[in-house]
């Protein structure tokens, strides 16, 4: 399953809160039903919160998921 | 459960794929509909390959048939049978033959015939085309048994052409024809010279045998010999030669010769069993048969025209009798014999995508087919038991039902969850009210006003004392094929009841009624309709028996829970009357009825499929409706169709004039109006906490349809605020948050307001992603590891 993997925030200047730091584009894994995936995500290079922005969310995501689903 | 015998069970029940009347009338098996379809549509070839595909000698055979398809025909008492065979003649007359010969490759197995009867010629030509070579042995011209039998065929000379066209197209296929003159021994030779011997009892030289000696089921007579070519006797005792019967007499016995050369059984599979196709004509106008001129014989001389409008007249003999009523049927394009094999395939396929999840998981449930089916089938009764297969192999979609069953969950826990004695009379109980969690939560007050009437008018009776329990019924668990979940719920309840001494339950809802009579069959239930029906309701009308804003005249709307449920029927007709409504029967009530999309969870699963039902429910009821299931009512009342529900007429005080086109709650009001019922209903006051977090209206209303609740977004405010963290906008000072309570995980963009917080926007999904969620990154990635069953949960409200 080919996921593209790099997505940035949707729109706004997005920081951490906890860290006052920018965010940068950062590779992570995400997990589902026995699945995993590389993404590259928007991340506090401090303290590794990571955000998944809407497009991606209510896009790719619910299509993947919902073909997991169907396996 | 879904093995291959369950497969064949359910498929044999559906008859939209057996034959029609004429289909089965014809020996050949001709495809009528079809040939009709092509002939209405002008498309004179076409129907031209597909006739002489399945019918022998086409020539001969459409001049002589005495069409017992006719007799058969639907149409026939609708205007006349359809006069397939003048159509079948026109046909041959205004094309041309296309025969491309296809040569077979050419079999070892020799083929003997001896007479050229229609018996004879048809097995010839089978044989022939099968690639057998053949001989057929006759007397004098090969055409002339066949002109002495049918001197009919002499007349018309065109029709002439016909046969040689015929006989020319056998010596095509290689056929021997040769002249034998009568000889006693030549049976006997032929059958040792030859692989199988077929004796035309109408034409041969030699005495035919006693047609009590001839094997009836294979037309075997002795040794590798079949006869075939009788001629018919009527009751009276005179005979007749039918060409029909002959030609397909001749066509099986070709089959039993195949099978003899061959040393196959000459019985095994050779009738196939399918049920009769039900063709419902109840609503189908009388059309009468398109005239032509006629030749001299009486055929009608079909102009191109002509034929096609009688062509037209074809019924297109079909059943659909469910499908034509179910919109969710109809979407998925099929009939039920073929969704039992896609459903089984379905549960087959270990590896792959599972594509019929969404046929097994779009039915409501609801009955309706079965009812209307004429041979019982159930695609509820199907999909359920898909449903349960799939639980049980974990491969159930986790999004189609865990919102419905955490809604279930909610609505049967400490939140919203009450069991009371009768306050008055907290010692004896012998009624139960449950009113269920859906009235609960968009008719709370009602419930309470009710249960104080009850209690009051029971309360003088031989059987006093009326306790009421909030609780949800488990029928979630039971529609999302949960069995042990259903169990687990049901035997909560069946404490809860054995606790309060057996009391009879009262029930407003008909799923509820439904879940009880399925999962507790030891437990008197009924609905609180029939209860209320005996008692005098005068005190609980009031004044007012007569509303001003009462429609002049109700469509009932039956809920599909109570199908078959007459005493659910009586009383609610009973009740309603009393209140001073006129009534009106839509074509498809009571039993019949159709389901609101609430059933089965399509409107968590599939919501889109489910408002589809609903409108197809909606345009059956050409009156505002009245529902005696709050989900029907507010389904059909927020899908824009003026519905009232029973308690609206029956407490006419309680409600406001516009009931009848109030959407009701939405989905977080509903969780919230349970649990405000149940703090009233133990404290007497209606407070609950105001929200901290402002969700603009319009914006609850969207996500709600995403099954993102207000209770999720306060919760993930309340979450990503305690755990610090969330994102932060510099541009406008919005925050962004994330909170994974259980499987989803929630994302909110919020800002601070006053006291609390307001709500710009919000999302979810079910992937998990380290570092989001209200969990760090490395403790995800640690779990994740080891094990990724993904733990199954939902947000369904996506997919549809
Ligand atoms: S009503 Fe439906 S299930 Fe029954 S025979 Fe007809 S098509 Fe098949
Ligand atoms: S109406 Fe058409 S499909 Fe039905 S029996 Fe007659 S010819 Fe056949
Ligand atoms: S929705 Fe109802 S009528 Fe339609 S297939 Fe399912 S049970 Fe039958
Ligand atoms: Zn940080």
């Amino acid at each position: 399953m080919s996921m593209a993997p790099n997505y940035g925030p949707d729109a706004g200047a997005w920081m951490c809160g906890r860290c006052q730091k920018p965010l940068e584009q950062i590779r992570t894994t995400a997990f589902y039903l026995n699945s995993a995936f590389d993404v590259v995500l928007p991340r506090c290079p401090q303290c590794g919160l990571t955000l998944v922005p809407k497009s991606l969310a209510e896009g790719k995501m619910l299509e993947v998921e919902a073909l997991l689903e169907d396996k | 459960m879904l093995d291959q015998d369950s497969l064949h069970a359910f498929e044999a029940r559906c008859t939209q794929e057996s034959p029609p009347r004429c289909r089965l009338a014809c020996p050949f098996d001709l495809d009528c509909r079809a040939f009709l379809t092509l002939l209405e549509q002008g498309k004179i070839d076409e129907a031209r390959k597909l006739l002489v595909r399945h019918v022998p000698l086409p020539g001969i055979m459409v001049r002589l048939c005495d069409h017992p398809c006719e007799q058969a025909c639907l149409r026939r008492d609708l205007g006349g049978a359809i006069a397939l065979h003048d159509l079948e003649l026109f046909c041959m007359r205004s094309s041309q033959s296309q025969e491309r010969s296809l040569p077979l490759p050419p079999k070892r197995l020799r083929m003997a015939i001896l007479g050229a009867g229609l018996a004879g010629l048809t097995a010839a030509w089978d044989l022939a085309h099968k690639g057998y070579p053949v001989t057929v042995f006759h007397n004098g011209e090969p055409s002339e048994a066949l002109l002495t039998r049918y001197p009919q065929f002499q007349h018309d000379v065109k029709d002439r052409n016909f046969l040689q066209a015929d006989l020319a197209a056998l010596e095509k296929r290689k056929v021997i024809f040769q002249q034998e003159a009568s000889n006693p021994e030549l049976l006997d030779r032929l059958s040792r010279q030859f692989d199988a011997v077929l004796l035309d009892v109408d034409s041969a030289s030699v005495r035919a045998p006693d047609r009590r000696l001839v094997n009836a089921q294979t037309l075997l007579w002795r040794e590798n010999i079949v006869c075939a070519g009788w001629l018919q006797r009527t009751a009276t005792g005179h005979t007749y030669a039918s060409p029909s019967a002959q030609a397909g007499e001749g066509r099986y016995a070709a089959q039993t010769m195949e099978r003899l050369a061959a040393g196959l059984s000459l019985t095994a599979e050779r009738k196939k069993t399918q049920g009769t196709l039900h063709v419902d004509v109840a609503h189908v106008a009388h059309v009468p048969r398109v005239e032509a001129e006629r030749d001299v014989d009486g055929t009608a001389l079909y102009a191109a025209a002509e034929a096609s409008a009688e062509a037209a007249r074809c019924l297109q003999c079909q059943c659909l009798q469910c499908v034509r009523q179910c919109a969710y049927m109809q979407k998925f394009k099929g009939y039920p014999r073929l969704y039992a094999r896609q459903v089984h395939n379905n549960a087959a396929i270990v590896k792959g995508l599972h594509t019929a999840n969404e046929l097994v998981n779009g039915c409501a449930l609801c009955g309706q087919c079965a009812e209307l089916c004429p041979e019982n089938f159930s695609m509820a009764e199907l999909c359920l038991a898909a449903r349960e297969d799939m639980v049980q192999r974990g491969v159930m979609p986790p999004s189609a039902h865990e919102f419905a069953l955490e809604d279930m969950d909610s609505a049967s826990g400490p939140e919203c969850a009450l069991t009371l004695p009768d306050p008055t009379l907290p010692e004896t109980t012998s009624f139960l009210f449950f009113p269920g969690c859906q009235l609960a939560a968009s008719r709370g007050t009602q419930v309470e006003t009710l249960w104080i009437w009850l209690r009051k008018a029971l309360g003088t009776s031989a059987t006093p004392g009326v306790a009421l329990l909030l609780s949800c019924c488990g029928m979630p668990a039971h529609w999302a094929g949960r069995r042990e979940l259903f169990k687990q719920h049901m035997k909560k309840l069946h404490t809860i009841w054995e606790d309060l001494g057996r009391p009879c339950l009262l029930t407003a809802c008909a799923s509820c009624l439904a879940a009880f009579r399925e999962g507790l069959p030891e437990v008197r239930a009924k609905s609180v309709w029939e209860i209320m029906d005996g008692l005098d309701i005068s005190s609980l009308l009031g004044q007012a028996t007569n509303r001003a804003d009462m429609p002049p005249v109700f469509s009932v709307h039956d809920p599909c829970t109570a199908r078959n449920n007459t005493a659910w029927h009586t009383a609610v007709r009973s009740l309603a009357r009393k209140a001073g409504a006129v009534l009106e029967e839509p074509t498809l009530s009571t039993d019949a009825t159709a389901c609101c999309g609430y059933g089965g969870l399509v409107w968590c699963a599939q919501p889109q499929s489910a408002k589809d039902m609903l409108a197809h429910r909606a345009a059956q009821l050409p009156h505002p409706a009245l529902a005696s299931c709050i989900m029907c009512r507010d389904r059909l009342a927020a899908g824009g169709k003026e519905c009232w529900h029973l308690l609206d007429i029956l407490l006419p005080g309680m409600t406001k004039s516009g009931t009848g086109r109030e959407p009701g709650p939405g989905l977080s009001a509903r969780r919230a109006n349970r649990a405000q019922l149940r703090t009233r209903l133990l404290a007497g006051t209606g407070h609950t906490k105001p929200c901290s977090l402002r969700v603009p209206p319009e914006l609850l209303a969207r996500l709600e349809e995403r099954h993102i609740l207000l209770q999720d977004l306060e919760a993930a405010v309340t979450g990503a605020e305690a755990c610090g963290q969330w994102f932060a906008n510099a541009e406008n000072g919005h925050r962004l948050g994330s909170w994974k309570p259980r499987h989803v995980t929630f994302w909110v963009e919020y800002a601070p307001e006053n006291q609390g917080y307001v709500l710009y926007d919000a999302w979810c999904h079910r992937m998990i992603v380290p570092g989001s969620g209200g969990q760090e990154a490395e403790a995800v990635i640690k779990a994740q590891q080891c094990c990724t069953d993904g733990s199954r949960g939902g947000q369904g409200g996506g997919r549809s």
